[in-house]
């Protein structure tokens, strides 16, 4: 199968309209990026995709592959419009959180003394020990317990969550808010919680999806 | 067999790291084994005191390092067991005096002639820990049940795993059953959940204990001691031998048992 490629005003024009599937599609996009591996760095890109159509998810796959090679997408040119119902599977799982590109996982304890940082989200399948740190830019889900201290959204976002199948921290931090267990009462619970923002204040439910 | 360098380590201090290289190292020698103990607590040394040789220094691990002394001059034989022992701290040193690098090329050179290796590591996490971990390839840290020294712990296993060394076995020392039946001590349990390591045993509280350290005669030569007979049992596992974990319960003395007699008649 051939890939057009043509010089556009200001820009490249590649033909997509032969492919039937995306990932042929994607596969064909990378194969003529790889043979005018040449082009200026910046280079603004526009797509043809003919009479197909695409979720945003797979939009932004196409514009990642450009961007490794150091290209920009300019326009996705298609022949219909893409249907809004199409969004559906981009509902945020919680209402009114961030979505972050980057999620590290992390599948050891976080002893003390240890500290994790992350630009995006932090998923750890394991505990986070007292005196350890889990600071996230995003969101930091636990698989495990949540004995440590845990940042979430450092970087401001009021919406970010701290979700543990045992939440028991030293500390909790959302945001610019920090909060403690009070102090001498312990209740403990046998279910997974989430930390939150809800008017101002940092509040810990049962976690239910 | 291949010889094995063992460290032995807690981070905090006092928990019976020291206690614990004596009496382990005494049980393997006792099971026939080569065995040679190094304390790396230069400037604070007190495996000696423990093993009852400290007048028999001459020569000792810095001297060893820096080629004072050959190694096997500074080496001292046990006065109980053929196979066991002993390369003393420098006490008027501090730690600096040894590098990792030496450490390691030492425990190297010992591994020909020894089965084990037990190195006993200076509490703390600097210069010190740096060196005793330098040429293991096991670690086994010692713990009491209290919240600091579990603290520690935690973070002495994240250490030794940014130092490689992954198969770290856990040591509960001092626990008193009847303070964990009344819920005023950790048990082994709140303990694991923490640490997630495996257990190589548990070893009870016992006042035996401080009188063979004073004595400077471990514990593990006394058939009465129960924490004697819990290292010698941690001594076989270390040896790679299965044997069951100590039960928790005190044994029944006779008057406990004429007690629950009474008890039952009533």
């Amino acid at each position: 199968m051939s890939t057009a490629i043509k010089q556009a005003s200001g820009g490249m024009l590649i033909d997509l309209k032969a492919y039937h599937t995306f990932a042929q599609m994607k596969k064909g996009l990378e194969k003529k990026l790889t043979s005018v591996a040449d082009l200026p760095i910046g280079s603004k890109v526009s797509i043809d995709i003919g009479e197909k159509i695409l979720s945003n998810k797979q939009v932004r796959e196409l514009e990642d592959t450009l961007l490794d090679y150091g290209m920009h997408l300019e326009e996705l040119m298609s022949g219909r419009l893409p249907d809004v119902e199409e969004d559906l599977d981009e509902e945020p799982v919680i209402e009114g959180m961030t979505h972050y590109d980057d999620t590290a996982l992390i599948c050891k304890h976080i002893r003390s003394g240890q500290k994790r940082f992350v630009q995006g989200n932090i998923v750890v399948l394991g505990d986070i020990n007292p005196g350890a740190e889990v600071v996230a830019g995003g969101n930091i889900l636990v698989m495990g317990s949540l004995r440590g201290l845990a940042h979430a959204g450092v970087f401001g976002d009021e919406g970010a969550i701290i979700a543990a199948y045992r939440l028991n921290p030293t500390q909790l931090r959302i945001a610019t808010h920090i909060t403690r267990p009070p102090d001498g009462e312990r209740n403990a619970v046998d279910y997974p919680e989430v930390a939150r923002i809800r008017e101002g204040r940092v509040i810990i439910e049962k976690l239910k999806i | 067999m291949k010889s094995r360098v063992i460290v032995i380590t807690s981070g905090k201090g006092g928990v019976g790291k020291t206690t614990t290289t004596a009496n382990l190292g005494t049980a393997l020698a006792m099971m026939g084994k080569k065995v040679v103990m190094i304390d790396t607590d230069i400037g604070l040394r007190n495996l000696d005191v423990v093993m009852g040789l400290e007048n028999r220094i001459v020569f000792d691990i810095v001297d060893a390092v820096n080629g004072h002394c050959k190694l096997k001059q500074a080496l001292i034989k046990d006065k109980r067991f053929d196979g066991l022992y002993l390369l003393p701290a420098a006490q008027t040193k501090d730690k600096t005096a040894v590098s990792p690098h030496q450490m390691k090329n030492m425990t190297n050179e010992l591994r020909k002639d020894f089965d084990f290796i037990l190195v006993d590591c200076p509490a703390g996490i600097e210069q010190g820990f740096k060196n005793a971990i330098a040429g293991a390839d096991k670690a086994v840290v010692v713990a009491t049940p209290e919240v600091s020294s579990v603290r520690d712990a935690d973070r002495i296993i994240g250490l030794l795993e940014a130092a490689g060394l992954t198969e770290t076995k856990l040591i509960i020392n001092r626990i008193r059953s009847k303070m964990v039946k009344r819920g005023d001590m950790m048990d082994i349990s709140d303990i694991n959940d923490i640490l997630a390591i495996e257990l190589l045993g548990v070893v009870p509280e016992d006042e035996a204990i401080v009188v063979s350290t004073n004595r400077g005669e471990p514990a593990v030569l006394e058939n009465i001691s129960r924490a004697g007979a819990a290292y010698r049992r941690i001594a076989r596992r270390l040896n790679g031998e299965e044997v069951p974990m100590y039960s928790l319960d005190d044994p029944e003395n006779i008057m406990d048992k004429f007690k629950k007699m009474l008890k039952l008649a009533r």
